[in-house]
């Protein structure tokens, strides 16, 4: 290992924290720009009845022990009985509704710009460090790493002698872009773009089918165990008293 | 760990005593896991940045690291009262979860305090 490396102080001022605060402000730059750019479609009729549907079936299954058993068992027939239940969806149905997800142009359209917006500030930004701070050591890692984490941690210099806790500008925009994850779900509040692009993963395009979740929640009512709460309640409620008074 | 919560967390004891109803709201659930992940965030960044003034190296900033963490852990578990069932299923949720998301936040800090106040 070498000797410790004297750095420039305008490496410091010049280069470490313009680009840690270039980060910072493109990220805030890129949530403005994508809240901006999201447009607000009306919600589909039928999705938003089945999401309701779907809320009002699990508040039903959270508290089934809290109504009589045939208040519950009218319930369940409600919701799941096998001709016009609300959670019984048709077996030609199910293909249809995703097929029709797929094909709605405004669905892509939306998922594409969110894409764009992620992807060219982070281009621009990797251009301009790449042409402006290419090539020199910009930081110091305060913890040893072995010599595996070389090509990850001095990207763009090629010195096999300098010690592996040595990062180069190029590394260090790399380390800026994963950590600040954490900074940025806090100045930016719950709906950062990371976390966006996370959800539209999940929710649209793949997997998301709401005649399964429709399905899944029917059989989370059919296997559910009901037993009245209320005959119970006087002795929780002596319980109670007693532990007042004791 | 808002004060709304406070009815859910005595319907909650009282429930325990005889027969176990979960009376839990899901919504004031995750209002508290979400509370529990900003304030792990805010300490992993803080800690950074006094590790990294303090000049801590090697193993020693992790060894901070996990004890800003359990400090946090010690905060929370204040803040709920110590009596954790009322506002959490178990102890993993107040005492476990986020601490290794917070780890990245608090690397890059600590590099970032520790190069602009030492190795200059």
């Amino acid at each position: 290992m070498a000797a410790d490396l004297v750095l420039d102080t305008a490496i410091r001022d010049w280069v470490l924290i313009p680009l840690s605060v270039v980060m910072v402000l493109i990220g805030v730059l890129r949530y403005f720009v994508s809240k901006l750019m999201r447009s607000s479609q009306l919600p589909d009729a039928k999705i938003v009845k089945e999401g309701q549907v779907i809320i009002r079936a699990r508040n039903l299954r959270a508290s089934a022990n809290f109504i009589p058993s045939k208040s519950f068992r009218a319930r369940k027939a409600y919701f799941g009985n096998e001709e016009n239940g609300l959670l019984f969806v048709p077996k030609g149905q199910a293909q249809n509704a995703q097929a029709q997800m797929f094909s709605d142009p405004n669905m892509a359209m939306d998922m594409m710009k969110k894409n764009l917006s992620m992807i060219i500030p982070q281009t621009l930004t990797f251009a301009w460090v790449n042409f402006f701070f290419s090539g020199f050591v910009a930081a110091k890692i305060p913890f040893p790493l072995t010599q595996r984490f070389r090509s990850m941690l001095q990207n763009g210099i090629d010195y096999s002698t300098i010690d592996v806790s040595y990062v180069s500008s190029r590394s260090w925009y790399f380390l800026n872009m994963f950590g600040l994850r954490g900074l940025f779900s806090l100045i930016l509040g719950e709906e950062n773009a990371t976390d966006d692009t996370q959800r539209m993963m999940q929710m649209s395009g793949f997997g998301f089918d709401p005649s399964k979740s429709l399905g899944a929640e029917k059989d989370g009512l059919d296997i559910i165990q009901h037993e009245w709460a209320l005959p119970k309640f006087e002795q929780r409620a002596e319980a109670t008293l007693r532990k007042l008074i004791s | 760990m808002a004060g709304h919560d406070d009815s859910v967390s005595s319907e909650k004891k009282s429930s325990e005593a005889v027969n176990d109803i979960p009376t839990f709201n899901a919504e004031n659930m995750q209002n508290n896991m979400k509370a529990v992940y900003y304030s792990r965030t805010f300490m992993s960044i803080m800690g950074g940045v006094i590790a990294g003034i303090l000049g801590f190296t090697g193993l020693n900033g992790f060894i901070f690291y996990f004890l800003v963490m359990a400090i946090t852990s010690v905060g929370l578990i204040a803040k709920a009262g110590f009596s954790i069932h009322s506002y959490f299923d178990s102890w993993n949720q107040i005492i476990l979860d986020g601490i290794l998301g917070g780890l990245m936040s608090f690397v890059l800090f600590w590099t970032f305090a520790y190069d602009i106040v030492h190795i200059f």
